[in-house]
């Protein structure tokens, strides 16, 4: 059972005329780190997305083949039972950092699961620990450099305990020292365990995949050195 | 008082609701002032951020010229001071009307410094101890959080067409709206998307999982909240009695 399964899967936005992705295959064993390369607009996203269950859950279009993890498909699945498997963080940092304090924002996630409190406390402590941002708790999040933030919602995604993380352009925004400690933390993760896909423009930050695929007029192939 | 920033949310919305409530329903300029007064007197004492405040009332104060004369004209009251032969263009009476105005303005300006003493998530934790549903409250709170920055991105375009060297002022109105539509669209366009994006962020994370959730921080009144919570609610109560009975 791959953590990470997509089979013969083709989806199209509404209103567009071509399928973004067009048969795409991918099987991903545990503690695997893949990487994901393309052009801009290619589709990286939107696999992503099929890989998380906003796709077919929040952005609609038409979806065809089967996305599973541990061998549920996705569709079938609850918000609340995907979230603790997968976990995404998304290339704008402003646009996923929502709460008054660090603190808050990593305890929003078990939050929502109903999770005692002792123990929201205990992944809020253990999640800072793993992205090393320990001494920000009490922060605002405003207050952080763009790398931090990064860090932030790498840990408040953390906090959900997902054995799957999506990692969409997280270092497209951010200046190089913010890039050495997000690497740094990609790192820590992968020796943990945690199965990632890591999506990237930049073959730079490509150290930790195992393997690296490319996204290619809606297909997903090996890659061979060539964009 | 002991360490008053410390204050529940619940207990400066208490505060704050009564304070607006007597702006609206008195009539009677000298109590507002008074109301005005505590108002600040509590803004200060919470170290509310008063000086943004202070520069939204500077623009107010052109306002209580418009609402005088507009009272004075349509709902002459009191001595005409101006008058333009025989049609009154300023009575004694339209000028306490649009002071009254400016007055109840500035009580609900200082009563949001009060609140925003707290941070919107203790605000919002207050709402939902207080058995409102929790994404009633916290989409309010991440929309009002959101504004600042919608307000900026505005202001930022309208610098942008001024500094081309278009006078805005000097266009004709009709051509100054299309003007205007041609900036608003791309940033509505942009903050759909930008909240579209929250919302996906959101989700990802198990918004709405469950009708309920827990919450980590949880807010306990001290005896001082409740304290002020009666005294406000009483306050409150005998100037409407006293008000109503003597005033009316
Ligand atoms: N929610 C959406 N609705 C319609 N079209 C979309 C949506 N999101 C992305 N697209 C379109 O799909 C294409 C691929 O986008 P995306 O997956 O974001 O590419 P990438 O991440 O590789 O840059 C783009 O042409 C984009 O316009
Ligand atoms: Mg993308």
């Amino acid at each position: 059972m791959f953590p990470v399964e997509l089979k013969n899967l083709y989806f199209k936005y509404v209103g567009k005329q071509t399928n973004i992705l067009d048969g795409v295959n991918l099987a991903i064993n545990k503690g695997e780190v893949v990487a994901i390369l393309g052009l801009s607009g290619s589709g990286k996203s939107t696999l992503c997305y099929c890989m998380n269950g906003l796709i077919p859950h929040v952005y609609k279009g038409e979806l065809s083949g089967e996305s599973l993890v541990f061998g549920s498909c996705l569709k079938n699945m609850k918000i609340a039972d995907i979230a603790t498997k997968v976990g995404t963080v998304f290339q704008d940092p402003d646009t996923q950092l929502f709460s008054p304090t660090v603190e808050d924002e990593i305890a929003f996630g078990p939050e929502n699961l109903c999770i005692d409190r002792e123990e929201i406390g205990r992944r809020i402590a253990s999640a800072l620990e793993q992205v090393g941002m320990t001494n920000h708790r009490l922060a605002s999040p405003d207050h952080l450099s763009g790398g931090q933030k990064q860090l932030i919602a790498i840990a408040s995604v953390l906090s959900l305990q997902p054995e799957v993380l999506i990692f969409d352009e997280i270092m497209s925004q951010i200046d190089e020292t913010g890039k050495t400690r997000i690497k740094e933390v990609i790192r820590g993760l992968k020796k943990s365990g945690k199965t990632i896909v890591m999506v990237e423009h930049n073959l730079d930050n490509l150290d930790e995949a195992d393997r690296v695929m490319v996204i290619l007029k809606g297909k997903l192939i090996n890659f061979t050195g060539k964009l | 008082m002991t360490a008053p920033t410390t204050l529940d949310p619940r207990t400066k919305l208490v505060m704050v609701l009564c304070l607006s409530s007597l702006a609206v329903f008195i009539r009677d300029i000298y109590v507002l002032v008074g109301v005005l007064l505590l108002s600040f007197l509590i803004s200060v004492i919470l170290k509310g951020n008063l000086f943004p405040a202070f520069k939204q009332m500077k623009r107010l104060l052109l306002l209580i010229v418009v609402v005088a004369v507009a009272q004075s004209l349509f709902a002459p009251a009191g001595r005409t001071i101006v008058a333009l032969g025989t049609v009154p263009i300023l009575t004694t009476g339209g000028l306490i009307q649009g002071a009254e105005f400016i007055l109840r303005m500035a009580v609900i300006v200082v009563s949001a410094t009060i609140v925003a003493t707290s941070s919107y998530r203790e605000i919002v934790q207050g709402l939902v101890q207080w058995k409102i549903p929790y994404e009633i409250a916290f989409m309010v709170s991440v929309a009002i959080r959101f504004l600042p920055m919608l307000i900026e991105e505005i202001k930022d375009v309208m610098l942008a067409i001024q500094l081309r060297g278009v006078e805005l002022q000097k266009i004709p109105l009709r051509k100054r709206l299309r003007i205007y539509s041609y900036i608003l669209t791309p940033i509505v366009i942009g903050t759909v998307i930008k909240a579209e994006k929250l919302a996906a962020a959101m989700e990802t994370r198990a918004f709405r999982a469950y009708p309920q959730r827990t919450s980590y921080m949880i807010l306990k009144m001290a005896s001082i909240d409740y304290m002020l919570i009666s005294f406000s609610m009483l306050a409150f109560i005998s100037v409407v009695i006293v008000y109503y009975m003597w005033g009316i």
